[in-house]
This record gives C-alpha cells, structure tokens and sequence, in this order.
C-alpha cells in the first residue's frame, strides 16, 4: 500500500516538474524529456556513497582505536599493540566458540548469519563430496585434508573436478592453514617485508600425494603442482615436472609459464642466461598458442629488474612493456614497481624515469591487479627521496596515492610506516621549514604517522640550521610522546639547539628551554634501574643543563645540578664547560651564596680548571667574606691568593 | 733487559708484509759482511742510522700496542685481487728493481723523510765500502748524544705519547677502511639530475617480436580454482581495517553479517519471491473442493483460512498442508458429525487431495 502511496506522489511529483519544466521552456521549441534508466545498486552502494563523504580527520585517532585520551595510542609501537589487543580479544571470542559450541545453538537473526555459526565437526558418516566442496569453497585447509582422508579412508569415489580443485587449494598454500579473512588487523601488521625467499614448500606433503595418486595427470594437475612448488621455491622439482609435462606433450597453462619465469634467477646465474631463458619461455608460450597475460609481462619485469644495472637490462624493460602494450595488455602499478626497480638502482646512475611513469598513472583509480601492485608506491617514494631528492614528485605521488581509493594499494602498516618516512624526510630536507611544520608536519603527526628517532633527528637538524627553536618545545613534546627521549644522541641534538641559538632575555622560550633541560635531567635522574641501556650523564650535558636552567633565573635547579657534579665526580664523565660554571658563579654572587660559590670554585680545582683562581678573585672582590670564607678560599687557591687581592 | 725483549716481539709483531723486506736487507748485509773489512763498519753505524733505527723501532713497538689487528674474513676486492694477479705474473724483475723496492718500502714504513731513509739505505746497500771508511766510528756516547739532538728537533718519538696513539689510531682506522671502505663509499649525492634527464618513452622501444599474433588467437587456460585463490589474494591484500564506520558497514555487508541495503522485510526469504501474495492470502479456494457449504464446520474452516492468510510465518505449502490435516480429521469424523446433524447427512467429502 505503501509503496503504492509512493508511486502515486511520485507522480504527482512528477507532473509538477513537467508543468514547470514546460513553463521554463516555454520559448524553446519541443524538448524532449528523457527519463534516466533506473540504475540497478548493490547492497553496499548506499554505503559507499555515504563513506566517500568522510575523510580522513588527521587529528582524530584512527576509528580502530577508543576515541578516549587515556586509550589513544601515540607511538608505533603502541598502534601496533593496541590494535593486536583487541585483535587477540577476536581471537579469543573464536577459540571460545569453537571450544563450547553447544553454547552457541540459539539463533538470534532471521535469516540465519552464516559467519555466526559454529564451526563444523566432520564425521566418518557425514562426510560427502559436497562437504568436500563446500570447505574447498570457504578455504578450510585443515577440514579439507581432514575430510579427504575420510573419504580416501572410506573408500569413497572423488569427482574429477573436485580433486583438482583440492590439489589447487593445497599448492597454492603450501598445505598450510592460511590466516582467516576476519583477521584484518593482524594481516595489515604483518611484515611482509620480512617474507623469506627461501624454499618453503612441504615435500612428501598432500598435495604431492594427491598428484601421484592420479593416474596419468592431465594439464591442469601439472599446472597445480608446479605453480605451487614454484611459489614456494622448490625450483628444481618444479622445473623437472615442467619439462616432464612438456616432454609428454601437455599444455600447462598460463599462470604456470609465469611461475617458472618468476624464479628464472634461481636457475640462471649470469644476466644473459636468465633473459634468454626468459625469451625461450616466452616462446614456448607462443608456440603452445597460450594466452600471455599481465602476470606474464610482471614476471618477465621482475626477472629483469634482477639483472644489474646494464643498460641492456633497460631496454630488455622497454622492449617487454611495447610488446605486450602491443598485444592489448595494459601495465599495471606492479610493472611500473619493476620498471622502477630496473633504473634505479641504488648505486646505479640517477634517472628519471618516474617522470616519464607518473603521466601514465596519473589522476586515475587503480584497482590491484597483481599482488606486487602495493609496492608501487612505498617505492616510488622511496626514489623521490634517496634517488632524485625532489619534492614535486613526491607530491605527485602523494596525490596519486590519495587519489580515489588508491589509498588501498598502500599495502600493510609496514609499507604505510616506511611510505611516510620517506615522504616526510624529502619535504623535510626541501620544503621551507616553516611550511613543512605547518603542512606536513603538523598534519601528519602523530595520528597518521609517528615520526621514528630517525626523522626526528632529520627535523631537529632543520630546526638547528635554520635556528627556528620557536618550534622545539613542540617537537619535545612529541619525543616525550612517543618516547624517544632514552636515545642520547637526540637529547645532545635538543641540548645543542638549546645552547646554540640563545633566546632573548625576556623571551618566553627561556622559560621553556629550562623546562625541556629539567625534563632531560628528570629523564636521566629517574631512569628505571633495570634498564639494559641506561643513559648517563656527562659533565658536558650537566653544564647544558645548568646554563639552561640559569638562563631561566631557576637558581635552586642550578644548584642542584651543581651539587651532582660535585658528589657524582665519579660517575659523571667530563667536566662542564666553563661557561656554565662561570654562569654558576654570576648566580651564586647575585644571591649572595659565598659557601656555594667556593663549592664551586673547590670543584673547579679538583677538575683542574686553571682559572679557579680567577674564580675566587671574583667571588672575592664582588662579596665581602668572612674570615671562614677566606679560610676556606685559601685552602683550594693557595695563600698567594689573598694577597692578589690586595 | 725486558725493553728490549719487548722490543724484539714487537719487531717480530709488525707488518708481515715488511718481513721479507727485512730478512732481505738482512741478508744483503750479512753477504757484505764477510768481509773483514766490513766487520767494524757493521758494529759500528752512523749516528743517523742508529737513531732511525731506534726511533723506527720504538715506533713499531708503540704501533704494535695500539694495533690489534684481527685477521677477519672480508670480501675481497676484486679489482686489488685482479691487479695484485697482474703484478705477481711479471715475476721476472732483475734483482735491482726488488732490492729499490724493497728499499722503497722499508723507508715507508719508517716513516719520517722518506725519501730520504730511501736514498741513504740506497747508497748504503750499493756502496757500502766506502762510505763505511769515509765515516768514523760512532762510539755508544754519539749515539746518545744524537738522540738528543733528535729529540729537540722534535723526531716522531718526542711528540707526546697520546698523539702518538691518536695518530696511530686514526690510521688503523683508515687502514682498516681502506680495502673495503672505497667501494662501500656512498656516493655523493648528485642534486643536478643530469644522467637521464632527457624523457624516455616508455612504449618506444622494439618489442620483442615473441607474440606476433593478435590476443584473440591465443587460447585462455587457468586452473578456476587456483584464479578463484589469486583473487581472494589480491581482495585481501587491499582490504584494510575499516577506517570509519561505514566502512565498517561494508565489511560487515560483505560477509554476510549485516542485512543489505536497501532494507527489505524479506531479505533471507529469495523462494518466498516466487509465491504470488494471492496464495498466501485466499485460503478459501482450497476448502471449495471438499467442505459443506454452510454449517459449524464451514464456519471453522473460514476462521482456520483467516488465521492461515495472516501467518507470516508458514510456507504456501505448510498451510495447505494445515487445512488437508483438517480435511482429514473430518473425514475421520464424518460419521459422528452426521449423528450430531453438524453436517448435512447427504455431503460427502471426496477423496481428491487439495491441489495447491
């Protein structure tokens, strides 16, 4: 009835609009109204017209994490940790289901959620071909085997397609459970950049039982077990039963041709070996009339990209990526990763060649298309900041990067993180300081990205040669944040700027800087006792320190520090700097303090300082002492002392 | 006594490569010195050797303190290697070139004026006679006395012993950077892009000529189950943790969690949308066949069809199936309806099932 109702003021609708449309074109001569075709939505349309209106807040947390202030996490390691928390709380919740499925038999939803089920239990009576597929289907390795080897047990017959099927599954994973979907978050932490090239393939497993156990295996059974081995790196085998399969007359097809290509530099050694074996593949394909593919052209470029920086290896680059632009085959961001990886190399002649990529690329959507397709852009930065050192570029790539949904294609936190690193050093090193805090800087920092000790070095540096110190109780404060203030070349960097570029008198820095020295000071004085790496003063920085506070006028702090040097003469390596000590002095006159003074005067002569004696000169002709004082005096600078004074 | 055994080990600690030169030189004089002649001219040097000779050792001795050199394993350089080869082939020099290298490279290792600690030992070694007999003897007292003047002229040893091993450090320190450090040396990094700047088409080059027929003509095989694999790789490697909550939304959509947009009352129900509403509704039609037109059991019967045509929850079939079971019922009862004159005793109730 409703719906009905709708229809009807719809049209209604619709007929208003006519009249008005008629009034407005009134003078134009018959214009034909074309209604639109209804365009059919799926079910996740609405949502993603609602999700594109959302951007990405860079001072909001990322929505994984409790928008609390207490439960926000600001350095890397605590993302990660954070994020692994609730993920292992996911886990959790899964063991237990699977542990007590009888407390999950009730059904809150109708239609039944699929995902919300226990997980099955196969038994020797319940099993099927059926089940078989369906566990094929939903990637359960483990129920797969399982259930195989019931049916193997029960003398059951498997259907052809069925078993080939099984034997794809467990050669494209090795035989192993693979990570279930729902584990987004551990599969955006892992580090893939860690994955081993290394042989990995299980010999004697399942999948190799299954293949022996077929009985003269056609085509799509040898394509199976070399593409595996092939992936896994068990190169020798895969090439013996590539060749076994060629020998007996068998067309492999197209996905295993570019296996085999993609561990050519397993086989060959030299350069030239390995780009004619390539050629030799290529043409066997050819010959075979199997279709090439873009999984043909990346591996081709990726066996490449392996052969030094020759320039043949360039051409060979080019000459792939004409022929199969001939053949209709469009490069995707994976080749375009090779390309860049083929001319430049790290200690290789600089080129541009991201120049001539980038018009190709730009301003457009990219979908993956082959698994390398996320090293696109963690590379291509990586090249605008060690190879070509040019900021233009690397807000190109930036702006492709946030580009529609390319954002995707960043790959895991560990190529956001280095993608980032990079991006933020060349803007460091090129872009005016002042815009690079404002843009970069605080944009990024610290939700998106948490500068590593590294980089921020890079920043303090800028902030030195440019004498910029308006911006270091900033960047103290994120180092306090994120908890790089355990790594002593840092502090002697902040301490350093400090000392160097020496604020006004009455500038509100000085207030600062003393609270950035004492933090320092509190840092060191309270650091954990059973730490490995435990900092330690040098009478160096206790002098910064000093000098620092007494900029300030924080005469009680100085003083504190003064009693370290003289108590700690063991512990503490060095001697301040006379600056600091004379600085000292100046305060201990002006307040009045002649025991403090000659405290420090004794200090100087046990560090052997030699202008101890003009010390207690001073001290003497600024102050009147008493006899004790004078005493005292005498003792540390000898009698001679006193007479100087007349 | 233990100076100079010191000494001793330290001498035989120092570079192995000066060690043939040394046993050279040492032989060379010990030829010369079976003359008679010679004899005294041995015992007796001049000052300036005897010092140079001092000064080099306790150079040596002090070198040997600071160099702790580990015979580690590197990779060597190739280039060295390939030049060393080269240099070991011409292996025939006449005697002349080894002995003025050999030469060459002991004044080097004493360091000081090295040219010339060379020439000296040169004239030394080619006419050690005469220059033997034009010199006096030096007695012990000359030799102290030299190292004297030496020391005020400010010889190597003189300079104060923590220079000493802080320039002896800082050459280890080069030295131990020195095969493997020049390679390892970054490259200064060029600002001005000079080397390819000029663009490269990317599709200009030949093409390989392999492929030489259109696509089309080339046959598409995959394993589908192994593609199907591929792409759940490729989904899940762009799928990243929701970053808002429509995202979320998606997420949840696409597995299956969440009912579908647009909302629909029966979503889950896809073979209810065969069903015409009429079936579920008008119930009636199914009594026609078999119950009696009037009476308490028709009036049953109408409310039984009512309250089927409101059920939400049971199939087009379930409620046939209700109203055969009442069918059914009656039937069984037929006999005492009629007794209670419920029924007109002249209906019957065929036996045709109800068709759907």
């Amino acid at each position: 009835m409703n719906t009905i109702a709708n229809v009807l003021r719809n049209r209604s609708n619709l007929k208003l609009n006519l009249t008005q449309i008629t009034r407005l074109s009134s003078n134009v001569s018959e214009e034909k109204i074309v209604i639109p075709k209804a365009i059919p939505r799926g079910p996740t349309d609405i949502l993603r017209a609602l999700e594109s209106t959302v951007s990405r807040d860079p001072t909001a947390t990322h929505y994984k994490y409790h928008d609390d202030p207490f439960l926000i996490p600001m350095s890397n390691m605590g993302k990660r940790t954070f994020a692994m928390a609730q993920e292992a709380g996911r886990k959790a919740a899964y063991w237990v289901r699977e542990q007590h499925p009888d407390l999950f038999q009730h059904q809150e939803a109708d239609p039944p959620i699929k995902p919300f089920f226990p997980k099955m239990v196969y038994s020797e009576d319940e099993v099927t071909e059926d089940t078989l597929k369906h566990v094929i289907d939903e990637v359960l390795i483990p129920d797969a085997k399982k259930i195989y080897k019931l049916m193997i047990e029960k003398g059951m017959e498997i259907s052809k397609e069925t078993q080939q099927a099984l034997l794809d599954l467990l050669c494209f994973y090795n035989n192993e459970d693979t990570l279930s979907e729902e584990f987004i978050e551990e599969r955006w932490f892992r580090n893939s950049a860690k994955e081993k090239v290394r042989k990995t393939w299980a010999d004697g497993s399942l999948a190799e039982e299954i293949f022996i156990s077929i009985e003269n295996p056609d085509a799509a059974a040898y394509s199976a077990i070399i593409q595996g081995m092939a992936k896994h790196y068990q190169v020798n085998r895969a090439w013996q039963l590539f060749e076994e399969a060629q020998g007996k007359g068998l067309e492999v097809n197209t996905s295993t041709y570019n296996s085999i290509i993609r561990v050519t530099s397993f086989m060959k050694e030299s350069y030239d070996l390995r780009w004619s074996f390539v050629n030799d593949i290529l043409s066997l394909m050819n010959k075979a009339k199997t279709k090439p593919n873009l999984g043909t052209l990346n591996a081709c470029l990726e066996i490449v990209s392996t052969m030094g920086q020759s320039k043949t290896a360039k051409s060979y680059a080019l000459k792939l990526l004409k022929e199969f632009k001939s053949l209709g085959i469009e490069p995707s961001l994976a080749s375009w990763y090779h390309v860049l990886m083929t001319y430049c190399k790290e200690r290789g002649p600089v080129s541009t060649i991201l120049n001539d990529i980038l018009p190709h690329i730009e301003n457009k959507e990219h979908t993956i298309r082959d698994i390398k397709d996320t090293f696109f852009f963690v590379t291509a930065m990586d090249i605008c900041r060690n190879h070509l050192h040019d900021k233009d570029l690397a807000q190109r790539v930036n702006k492709l990067l946030h580009f529609g949904n390319n954002y995707n294609l960043i790959g895991d936190s560990y190529k956001e993180s280095i993608y980032y690193r990079h991006y933020f050093i060349v803007l460091c090193e090129t872009e005016p300081l002042d815009e690079f805090m404002e843009n970069i800087y605080n944009k990024l920092v610290p939700h998106i990205y948490v500068p590593e000790p590294g980089v921020i070095a890079e920043v303090l540096k800028n902030i030195d040669m440019n004498s910029a110190v308006e911006y270091l109780p900033k960047i103290w404060s994120d180092m306090l944040i994120f908890d790089h203030t355990g790594r002593e070349n840092l502090l002697n960097m902040v301490m350093n700027i400090m000392i160097n570029h020496k604020p006004d008198e009455s500038s509100e820095l000085n207030d600062k800087f003393s609270k950035i020295a004492w933090g320092i000071w509190s840092k060191i004085e309270n650091q954990n006792e059973n730490r490995i790496q435990k900092l330690a003063f040098t009478g160096e920085m206790l002098g910064n320190i000093m000098i620092m506070v007494l900029r300030n006028n924080d005469f009680e702090k100085a003083f504190e520090v003064m009693q370290k040097l003289d108590k700690g003469m063991h512990s503490v390596v060095g001697v301040p700097k006379l600056d600091a000590l004379s600085m000292f002095m100046d305060h201990c006159i002006k307040e009045k303090l002649p025991t403090t003074a000659i405290q420090c005067i004794q200090y100087l002569t046990d560090s052997g300082f030699p202008e101890a004696e003009d010390f207690a000169i001073r001290l003497n002709k600024s102050l009147t002492l008493d006899e004790t004082h004078l005493g005292r005096l005498g003792k540390i600078v000898g009698e001679q002392f006193l007479q100087k004074k007349m | 006594m233990a100076n100079i055994q010191f000494v001793v080990r330290s001498l035989s600690n120092a570079k192995k490569s000066l060690k043939p030169n040394y046993c050279m030189l040492q032989r060379l004089y010990c030829s010369k010195s079976d003359k008679p002649e010679d004899e005294e001219a041995q015992k007796n040097k001049t000052n300036d050797e005897a010092i140079k000779k001092l000064n080099s050792l306790l150079r040596q001795m002090v070198e040997s303190d600071t160099k702790v050199k580990l015979d580690l394993a590197k990779p060597g350089n190739k280039k060295a290697l390939r030049q060393e080869a080269g240099t070991k082939s011409i292996k025939n020099e006449p005697v002349e070139k080894t002995i003025v290298k050999a030469v060459k490279n002991v004044a080097e290792s004493m360091g000081g004026n090295v040219k010339q600690t060379e020439s000296e030992l040169l004239s030394k070694l080619l006419n050690p006679v005469k220059e033997d007999l034009e010199k006096p003897a030096a007695s012990l007292s000359d030799i102290v006395k030299g190292m004297k003047i030496d020391r005020e002229t400010k010889s190597p040893v003189s300079v104060s012993r923590a220079d000493q091993v802080k320039q002896l450090l800082d050459k280890t320190r080069h030295q131990s950077n020195g095969p493997r450090g020049a390679p390892r040396q970054r490259r200064p990094v060029k600002h001005e892009v000079a080397v390819h700047s000029e663009p490269i088409d990317l599709f200009g080059e030949e093409p390989l000529g392999i492929f030489t027929s259109p696509l089309e003509t080339y046959q598409e095989k995959e394993n589908s189950m192994w593609t199907t694999l591929e792409d759940r790789e490729l989904r899940l490697a762009v799928t990243q943790p929701p970053s808002n909550y429509f995202q979320e939304m998606i997420l949840w959509t696409e597995q299956g969690k969440l009912w579908k947009f647009p909302i629909d009352n029966e979503q889950g129900m896809e073979e209810e949308n065969n069903v015409y509403f009429a079936d579920h509704v008008f119930m009636e039609r199914h009594l026609e066949p078999w119950c009696p037109h009037k009476g308490p059991v028709r009036h049953f019967m109408e409310l039984v069809c009512v309250g089927l045509s409101k059920n939400p929850y049971m199939t087009v079939k379930e409620k046939t199936d209700h109203i055969e079971w009442y069918k059914n019922y009656f039937e069984d009862k037929m006999k005492l309806l009629k007794e209670i004159g419920a029924v007109a005793s002249d209906t019957k109730i065929p036996q045709k099932q109800i068709d759907a």
